[in-house]
Order: C-alpha cells, then sequence, then structure tokens
C-alpha cells in the first residue's frame, strides 16, 4: 500500500444528461503499485476511459478522491492538477495526438521543452532512435502511417520521464501486426525505465501482458482479473 | 522543474508552425490589413497635403485671422514663435479720385511677404499679356483692376488720389490668389502697399476696415497654432483655413477626404472580416494542441498566455512587413503617376504608418483574441474525448471588442462622430438584418431542394446542414462584396458629380454692372462672339437689416460653425435680384414659387425666395419679415419659399430672389456668367469697348486650377478604388480558404462512399454558386442601405436606387465563388481520399 503511486477511493462520476442522470463510474476503489502495470479492460461504454480520465487528473470525480503521486487530485485545481501532470504523468492515446505542424522530432521535444530541458533535441533524438524512427525525425504526421505515428506518440510520452504512463486504447486505431509490435515496445520500455504502466483496452491479449488487469461493466469494477 | 520563458516556447512553437504552413492565412489576412491601411495613408496624406497646399493658393495662405478690429500683436508673436511665415493687410472702401472721376473701390494695403501662397498676376495695360509676379506694389505705388481703369479714365502711370495720398499706379492687377472666393463684389479692386497707409489717413477709429493675419508654414506648427488662437478668438475675430478659401475646391477636398476615409474604412472592414476568419480558423485547429499541452502540463493561463504571445509575435511580423509592403505600394505608385501629380509632392509623416500598426494590432485585437481565448477553455479531457469543445467566449465579448475596435478606427479614418456612429450602428443593424435574411433564404431553399437533384441536394446540403454556420458565412462574403460595392459606388458618384460640377464648357467668365438699357445689345454681343451665357439677372445692392422688425444680429456665437455664413452674409452687401423663374439649378425646399405671370397689387408686401443655408444659419421660416435697405430706403419683404441653390457650378447664384416688380424704382445693373473659348479671348477687348461700364471677371485660370485639383482627387479616388478591391479579392481567398478544411474532408467521405467526381464537381459548384448568388444579394441590400444613409446624413447627396448593381452584383458573386471555391476545394478530385480523412479527423 504504501508504494502505491495511484490510489482511486470509492470514485462516482455522475453526468447529467437530458433525460436522468447517468451514472458512469459507480464507487471504484483501486490501488496500483509503482512500476507494475494495469489493464483496464471492459466493453464500450464501461465506463473504462471515464475511469482513466479521473486517474490522470483530466477529470474531476462527482465524489471519492484520486491520490496520484502523493498528492490528492481531489484537492488540487486544475492548474495544479496540470502541473502535476507534466511533471509525473505521460499518456498514450488511440488516435495519437501528434501535432500536425510540428515534425516528428518536435512532437517528441515538446514536453521536454515545455520542462524547460536544455537537451530536448538531443533526447528526443535518442528516443526517436529507440523506437525506430530515427530516419523519419523530419517528417510531419500525415507523412507518417498509423503505427509510426504511435510510436512517435509513445516517444514523446517517455521523454519527461513520467513516474505514470496512462494509455488509451493504444492499439486501438492499428492493425495486429502492427498493434502487437506497438505494446511490444510500450512493454519494453515500461520495463527499461521502471514506469507504472496503466492501459485502457479491449483487447484481451494486450491485457493478458499487464501484470494486473481489471474489468469494467456498466461503471463497476468487477474484480482483479489477474 | 524549471520551465523556459514562455516568450521563447511560444517563439519556438510559432516558427515551427511557419514552417508547417498553419499560419499563411492568418498571417496574410493581417499583412493585407495593414499593408492596405498604410498604403491608403500614405497615399491620400501625400495627396492630400498637395491638394491642400493648391487649395491653400485660393486662401493666399494656409491660414488667415480677420478681424473688423486691429488683431493684437500676440496673434502675430505666437507665428512667430510657431516658426510661421506672415503677412499683414487691410482691407477696406475707398474712394480712388482722378482728375476727371471719382470711384468706390475695394482697396487691400498689403506687405511685402503678401501672398503667402499663390502668386499675383499683373499686366502692362487692360488686357495685355498678363505676368506672374513675386513683388507687391512698391511705396508710392497701387495696381488697379482694368474696369477702373475705365472707371476712371486713366492708364497705367498716372496717378490717382486715395485719401491724402497720391499713389501712381504702376501695372494692371489681373489675379489675386485670394480673390477667388469673392466673385461677387462689386467694386473695382485696388492693391497698395502697406507702408503708404497712414499717409493716405482713411484709417480712422470706427472706419469698416478687415485687418486679416495670414500665415503659413509647417503643418504641426499650423495645427500647433490653430489649437492656441481658437480659444482666444474674439466674436468679431475669424480663423479660416483651406476648406474655407474656395467653395468649390473646399467642398471637393472634404468630398473626397470622406471618400478616401470611407474607402480606408472598408479596407479595414475587409481585414477584419479576414482576420476574424482565419483566426477562427487557426483556433479551430489548435483546440488539440492546447488540450495536449495542458496533458502536459501546462496551466489555463499559460495555454492562454502561450497563444497569446503567438497572436502578438504574428502581430509583429505583419505590421513590420505591411509597413514596408504599404511604403512600397505606396511608392510604386506614386512612381506610376508621376506624370500626373505635381513635381514635388509633400513628403510623408509618421502618423500613416502609425495608422497601419494600429490597424493591424486592433484587428487582432477586436477580430482573433476573441477566438483565440476559445483555446484557453479547451479541457484536458478533449484528448480523450474529442468531441469536447471549448464554451464559447461570450458573443458580447466578440462583437462588442471587434465593434469597438472598428469604431476607434473609423473614427480616427473619418474624424467624424457622426459618420462613424451612423456607420456603426447601421451596419451592425443591417448585419443582424442581413443574417436574418440569410437563415430565412436558407430555410426557404431548403424546402425547395428535397425534390432537386442528388448534386444540388449534396451541395445545399453542405450550407443547409448549419444554417447558422452558413449565415456567418454568407454574412462575411456579403460584407466583403458589400465594402467593395459601396466604395465603387461612391466613386462613381464622386465622379460624376465633379463632370457636372465643370463641365467642359463651364462659365469662364463673369460679367457685372451691365446696363439695363444695354440688355438687348449686350446678348446680341454675346451672341455675335460666340459665348455661352446664362441669364442675365438684374442686380441691385441691399443689406438685411432686421428679421420680423428685430435688428439682425451682426454679431454671432463663434462657437456656432453653421451661422458663419449668416454672419458673413449680412455684414456686407447683397446682391439682391427679381426674377420670374426658378433658376435651373436652384431647388424649391419649401413654399411656391410665384406664378408666372403675378402683378401684385402695389399695397402688398414684396415676396422674397431666401437660399436654404442663409435661412438655416439666420434661424429664418416661411412667412417671416425680412427688412432691407436699398439706396437709403427700406424695403419689407415677407419670406415665400426657401430654395437650395447648387454653389458648386460657376453660374450666378443668389441668396435673395424677389419677385418681378418687387424691386422696381431701384436701381439695378445687370449680371451673368459665360463661356467662351480661349481662343476667342480677343474678342473681350472689342466688347468692354461697346459696354464701358461693365465689369469683366476673368475665372478661366480659376477654373484651370480647380479642375487640375479635381483631376488630381479623381485619380487618388480610382486607386483607392483599385486597392480596396484587390484587396476585397485576396481577403475573399483568404476567407474562403478558411472556410475549406471541412469541405474537404467532407468531399474525401464522399468519394469513399463511391460518389464520382463529376458529381462532386457539380455539388460543389452548387454549393460556391449558390452562396455567392446569396452573399451577392445580400451585399446589394447592405450596399443600398449604406450608401442611402451616407447620402443623407454625411455626403448630403441624393440618392437613387443603383438598378445596375441589383443584376451585377449577385450573379458576379456568385461566379467569383464559384470559382474561387471550386478551385479551392480541387483537391478533393486530385488526393486520395483517404489522405484527406486522416487529416480531417
Amino acid at each position: 500500500m504504501s508504494d502505491a503511486v495511484v490510489i482511486a477511493r470509492h470514485l462516482s462520476k455522475v453526468v447529467t444528461s437530458s433525460e436522468a442522470p447517468l451514472q458512469i463510474l459507480d464507487d471504484v476503489s483501486l490501488s496500483i503499485e509503482r512500476s507494475s502495470s494495469l489493464a483496464i479492460v471492459g466493453a464500450s461504454g464501461s465506463g473504462k476511459s471515464t475511469l482513466l480520465s479521473l486517474l490522470a487528473g483530466l477529470d474531476l470525480p462527482s465524489s471519492g478522491q484520486v491520490i496520484l503521486a502523493g498528492e490528492d487530485l481531489t484537492a488540487l485545481n486544475e492548474d495544479q492538477r496540470a502541473t502535476l501532470r507534466g511533471r509525473e504523468v505521460g499518456f498514450v492515446f488511440q488516435s495519437f495526438q501528434l501535432l500536425d505542424s510540428l515534425t516528428a522530432l518536435e512532437n517528441v521535444m515538446l514536453p521536454l521543452e515545455l520542462a524547460g530541458r536544455s537537451d530536448a533535441r538531443e533526447r528526443a533524438s535518442e528516443l526517436l532512435q529507440r523506437v525506430g524512427l530515427e530516419a523519419r525525425r523530419q517528417h510531419y504526421p500525415q507523412q507518417l502511417s498509423g503505427g509510426e505515428q504511435q510510436r512517435v506518440a509513445i516517444a514523446r510520452a517517455f521523454a519527461s520521464e513520467p513516474s505514470i504512463l496512462f494509455a488509451d486504447e493504444p492499439t486501438g486505431n492499428l492493425d495486429a501486426a502492427t498493434g502487437e509490435r506497438i505494446s511490444d515496445l510500450l512493454f519494453a520500455l515500461n520495463r527499461e525505465r521502471g514506469t507504472t504502466l496503466v492501459l485502457v483496452t479491449h483487447d484481451a491479449q494486450l491485457a493478458d501482458r499487464c501484470q494486473h488487469a481489471v474489468r469494467m461493466q456498466a461503471g463497476r469494477l468487477l474484480g482483479d482479473d489477474a | 522543474m524549471n520551465r523556459p520563458p514562455l516568450a521563447r516556447l511560444a517563439w519556438r512553437l510559432l516558427r515551427r508552425e511557419w514552417r508547417a504552413g498553419e499560419l499563411t492565412v492568418l498571417l496574410g489576412a493581417l499583412l493585407i490589413a495593414v499593408t492596405i491601411s498604410t498604403a491608403i495613408s500614405l497615399f491620400t496624406q501625400r495627396l492630400e497635403r498637395s491638394m491642400t497646399d493648391r487649395a491653400a493658393e485660393f486662401l493666399g495662405a494656409d491660414l488667415v485671422v480677420s478681424s473688423r478690429s486691429p488683431l493684437p500683436d500676440s496673434y502675430a508673436e505666437q507665428a512667430a514663435v510657431n516658426d510661421l511665415m506672415l503677412s499683414h493687410q487691410l482691407e477696406f472702401s475707398s474712394v480712388m479720385a482722378s482728375d476727371s472721376a471719382m470711384q468706390l473701390s475695394s482697396v487691400k494695403a498689403v506687405d511685402a511677404a503678401y501672398p503667402l501662397r499663390g502668386e499675383l498676376r499683373i499686366s502692362r495695360s487692360a488686357f495685355a499679356e498678363e505676368t506672374a509676379t513675386r513683388c507687391v506694389p512698391a511705396a508710392g505705388e497701387i495696381w488697379v483692376e482694368p474696369r477702373l481703369l475705365n472707371q476712371l479714365g486713366v492708364q497705367v502711370g498716372d496717378s490717382l488720389e486715395v485719401g491724402y495720398a497720391t499713389l501712381r499706379i504702376s501695372a494692371v492687377l489681373t489675379h489675386e490668389p485670394d480673390r477667388a472666393s469673392d466673385f461677387y463684389s462689386l467694386t473695382p479692386r485696388v492693391l497698395m502697399n502697406l507702408d503708404d497707409l497712414d499717409a493716405t489717413g482713411v484709417v480712422q477709429p470706427g472706419s469698416r476696415v478687415t485687418y486679416r493675419l495670414l500665415l503659413s508654414g509647417e503643418r504641426q506648427a499650423l495645427e500647433r497654432y490653430r489649437n492656441w488662437i481658437e480659444p482666444l478668438l474674439a466674436v468679431n475675430q475669424r480663423l479660416s483655413g483651406v476648406e474655407d478659401g474656395n467653395r468649390q475646391v473646399g467642398n471637393a477636398l472634404t468630398r473626397a477626404n470622406q471618400f478616401l476615409g470611407l474607402a480606408s474604412i472598408a479596407a479595414i472592414i475587409l481585414a477584419g472580416v479576414a482576420v476574424a476568419l482565419s483566426s477562427g480558423r487557426f483556433a479551430l485547429r489548435h483546440f488539440d494542441s492546447s488540450a495536449l499541452l495542458r496533458c502536459m502540463g501546462l496551466q489555463r493561463r499559460q495555454v492562454l498566455t502561450l497563444f497569446t504571445l503567438q497572436l502578438l509575435y504574428i502581430g509583429i511580423i505583419a505590421t513590420v512587413a505591411g509597413l514596408a509592403l504599404g511604403l512600397l505600394v505606396q511608392w510604386g505608385l506614386m512612381q506610376l503617376l508621376a506624370d500626373l501629380l505635381p513635381p514635388r509632392l509633400p513628403e510623408p509623416g509618421v502618423l500613416p504608418l502609425l495608422v497601419g500598426a494600429a490597424t493591424g494590432f486592433s484587428a487582432l485585437l477586436g477580430f482573433a483574441l476573441p477566438p483565440l481565448l476559445r483555446l484557453g477553455n479547451v479541457a484536458p479531457l478533449r484528448v480523450l474525448r474529442r468531441d469536447l469543445e471549448p464554451m464559447p467566449v461570450s458573443s458580447w465579448l466578440i462583437y462588442g471588442l471587434a465593434l469597438a475596435v472598428l469604431s476607434l478606427l473609423m473614427w480616427q479614418f473619418t474624424g467624424d462622430l457622426t459618420i462613424t456612429l451612423a456607420m456603426l450602428f447601421g451596419g451592425a443593424l443591417a448585419a443582424l438584418l442581413l443574417g436574418l435574411l440569410a437563415w430565412l433564404l436558407l430555410r426557404a431553399v431548403a424546402g425547395k431542394l428535397r425534390e432537386a437533384s442528388l448534386a444540388w441536394r449534396l451541395g445545399s446540403g453542405e450550407l443547409l446542414k448549419r444554417p447558422t454556420a452558413a449565415a456567418t458565412q454568407m454574412l462575411s462574403f456579403g460584407l466583403i462584396f458589400m465594402c467593395m460595392l459601396v466604395v465603387l459606388i461612391l466613386r462613381t458618384e464622386l465622379l460624376s458629380t465633379w463632370q457636372n460640377q465643370l463641365p467642359d464648357d463651364a462659365p469662364n467668365h463673369f460679367v457685372l454692372n451691365v446696363l439695363p438699357a444695354e440688355q438687348q445689345a449686350f446678348s446680341q454681343a454675346l451672341e455675335n462672339i460666340g459665348a455661352r451665357s446664362a441669364p442675365l439677372y438684374p442686380v441691385t445692392p441691399g443689406r438685411l437689416v432686421s428679421i420680423n422688425g428685430e435688428p439682425v444680429r451682426t454679431e454671432v456665437s463663434k462657437e456656432d460653425g453653421n451661422r458663419d455664413r449668416g454672419t458673413r452674409a449680412i455684414n456686407r452687401d447683397l446682391s439682391l435680384t427679381w426674377a420670374a423663374e426658378l433658376p435651373a439649378d436652384n431647388q424649391l425646399r419649401e413654399g411656391q414659387w410665384w406664378p408666372a405671370v403675378a402683378a401684385p397689387a402695389p399695397s402688398a408686401m414684396a415676396r422674397v425666395s431666401i437660399e436654404a443655408e442663409l435661412a438655416d444659419s439666420l434661424g429664418v421660416t416661411l412667412g417671416d419679415r425680412l427688412g432691407f435697405v436699398i439706396e437709403g430706403r427700406t424695403l419689407d419683404a415677407e419670406v415665400s419659399s426657401v430654395r437650395s441653390v447648387e454653389w458648386d457650378n460657376f453660374t450666378p447664384n443668389f441668396y435673395m430672389i424677389f419677385a418681378p416688380g418687387d424691386l422696381d424704382g431701384f436701381p439695378a445693373t445687370l449680371l451673368t456668367s459665360f463661356y467662351l473659348p480661349a481662343e476667342q479671348r480677343v474678342a473681350l477687348r472689342e466688347l468692354n469697348r461697346q459696354f464701358p461700364a461693365m465689369t469683366l471677371l476673368e475665372v478661366g485660370p480659376l477654373l484651370a486650377q480647380i479642375r487640375d485639383i479635381l483631376r488630381q482627387v479623381t485619380l487618388a479616388v480610382e486607386y483607392v478604388l483599385l486597392f480596396v478591391l484587390l484587396a476585397g479579392m485576396t481577403v475573399l481567398f483568404a476567407a474562403l480558404q478558411a472556410t475549406l478544411d471541412e469541405r474537404l474532408y467532407q468531399g474525401a467521405l464522399l468519394r469513399t462512399l463511391g460518389a464520382g467526381r463529376a458529381l462532386l464537381r457539380r455539388a460543389s459548384w452548387m454549393e460556391f454558386l449558390l452562396l455567392g448568388l446569396m452573399s451577392g444579394l445580400m451585399a446589394v441590400v447592405a450596399a443600398e442601405l449604406a450608401t442611402w444613409a451616407l447620402y443623407r446624413f454625411a455626403l448630403n447627396l441624393d440618392w437613387a436606387p443603383h438598378l445596375l448593381f441589383w443584376l451585377l452584383t449577385p450573379s458576379a458573386a456568385a461566379l467569383l465563388i464559384g470559382c474561387a471555391g471550386v478551385w479551392g476545394t480541387r483537391a478533393v478530385l486530385q488526393q486520395s481520399p483517404m489522405r484527406l480523412i486522416n487529416r480531417g479527423a
């Protein structure tokens, strides 16, 4: 418990729709140990992405508490959460979320530059090399395949040396073979750098590679699959 | 964590965006705004200065202070402090006596510095070749008008008695620059040296004398002096600037300035539309970046600062480049027009550059900031849920800011708060109405199109899917077309007004003092020499002394500029005339013109028709009783009509016209104007011999001068129109560009669904033609509203619908937007749909 990097306690999320209030998350509690990997699985609409957004501090729960890297997210305002994200968290998204106007290298440099690192370029180059894209450094996202874009996104996610990495369906937009290579890369980097990995997926194979897995159904946590 | 300064980061990101081509449209729009407003400002300022210099010749100076009593020494001292050149003069009426005759004359005593602007022209004898001179009469000498030679039976070289002094006629005075404003003075003119004044002894306490201080110099110095003196002016002191020097030129200048100001506003609105559209697009394309930056740890405030800084950089770049380009454009224009412009144009000041820079930043502030503020509202959660759009910024803020900025800019350009407010509120109202109209049009079309072909449904579907967005686009394009149209209409109107004002055969001679007995013979003589003449009007000098029995106020509050004309009109003899018919150029405003065969009963009160502006300034209305003193006798007349007079043309015009018979019994002479081709000029000598009593005034040189000025103004107007049209086209493309992303995506999607290129091309044509047609329609409605308001409230012109434009504008707009839109979306047909979809996703 003492080494948990993310702790969620009795999380609920209710949104008001035009008809009745909609319960998206219902009393979810979990704890994620440092350097471990956790898969959150479930069908579409089960609330797994919402859980991810709450754990990462992108959104606030209607009730409950999230402790991320020792800080109570629910006690922080958005700006303080942003600072915490910048320091501790990395993201990989299903739709890659690369900036169209930046080259592959510049996309990876961005978090380093935001952190004021003077060696941004060198570090970003190394990371691109690590993900096997050193030849495509000057290419824009549009000129890259989906798999390549996701590799750039992974390089970017690890650039700021986050203690915890959130990945939302990282292989969701890719074919099976490419998805396989991407998850290899993700887990390899995760091991190399001792990062905590939280990933949301409905891909059972991907979930199986994590040390732990939890299943979501209709907003509730069904328990640890591992 | 040690963050780098946001300023540096913003710059670095901006450079990358630029390289990726993301900034082209926004930067381009802004560049156009700055370039156009700088170029227009520079061009008009230089031209205006040159025109003002020319117009100053009609005043003999840049600024004149005049008074019925001696002017305080401090006026001249302050002028010297401001490094202004100055010249003193006195004007008074005095009797000139030769051995055989006497004649009341209008005498001007001047110092050696006179005139400060323009030139005097003299000749050796009456009707001899005239030459320009830099001198004034030497002490002991006078220059007189040719008619005085006739009237006094003297020649150059003879002497005349002026008061106690005897002065020798050393030349014939043919042209005084500052004479132009006073065609109707009935007495012959004499110019003498100020040093002789004391010797004449004619100026005594209580004499009717006008003291004048003529000033000229640098603009800023003049402005400083004007500001200094205005609060000090006593009620009997008057300050005249260039605009007062000559009515025709003054009017032309005022209108040209108004036009140029309005054209600049049109250019600014154009630029504003472009900046608003392109920054909207910029913001839209940065929602994801904003969310991502928030995920990476940037705070809301920092994201906002980052984008604001980028905006600032864009502003600085666009401003610097725009100023340089503006200077270049203006320089090129001057080179192009070198033959038509005066040889030495005044150098431009710094002001146009400041205006250009201010335009750029204001456009950014007013039009680009609101969309960018949305970027601060992007939730970081957007990285997971792309449908999360930031809350729109309050529309009060958006439109309020844009309106505030626009009004400031407009105020700066027009210098006229009424025009500015009229245009703003009229514009806002028109935009609202037109937006509604567009929305209704779309709704109406939607109903009709359900049955139409697939291409039509696809094309119109793009517009109908989101009527509000489509209405906004139509409004933007409509606004662009409107701006171009208003400037085009105004230009056409202005040019034709000037053309009509001074046709090639505008009267170039005035003739006064034709004796009634000679009327037939004189008309015949004019016909014989081939002169085209206006009617002969009988004229009796008389003074307005009372209104409804109350003495006329001779001192009118100086704050009340409108009353100026009244003051001038009642402080001197008016030329009173009578006529059976309303003069051709006059228009009846109120009351009735007397029946053609009116024989007033001897006991009935005389009837008079008064000029409208004078009536306004004197507060005279229909039915009021005006008292005149004519030849020492009094005459009361009832105001039976009020008429407007076309002062801009060169035909005789009158403040007061009496009914026929009302002035019977008062001595009268006849007056007219006529056109005589220059080569016929010799015939005048014979005319003069035949009618020795008449006074002939040549206004040909004056006409030429005015035509010259009008030609320059016309040129300026034409080129500014060209600027505005060019700007309009550029902005149109920029604006269209800003709306294309979504269209490309849709087109690509349709192709993946199996739509053929031909169908897409047809749908594309339908969509853009429809968009163009409707924006054209809106533009013409708005332009008519705008020109109506401008004509009515600002330019004092008569308005009539511009039917041709109702036909031309919608079709031209449809064609333009059609071609530009289809060209802009050609990628849909050429590129791989997958690529477009990936880009749009």
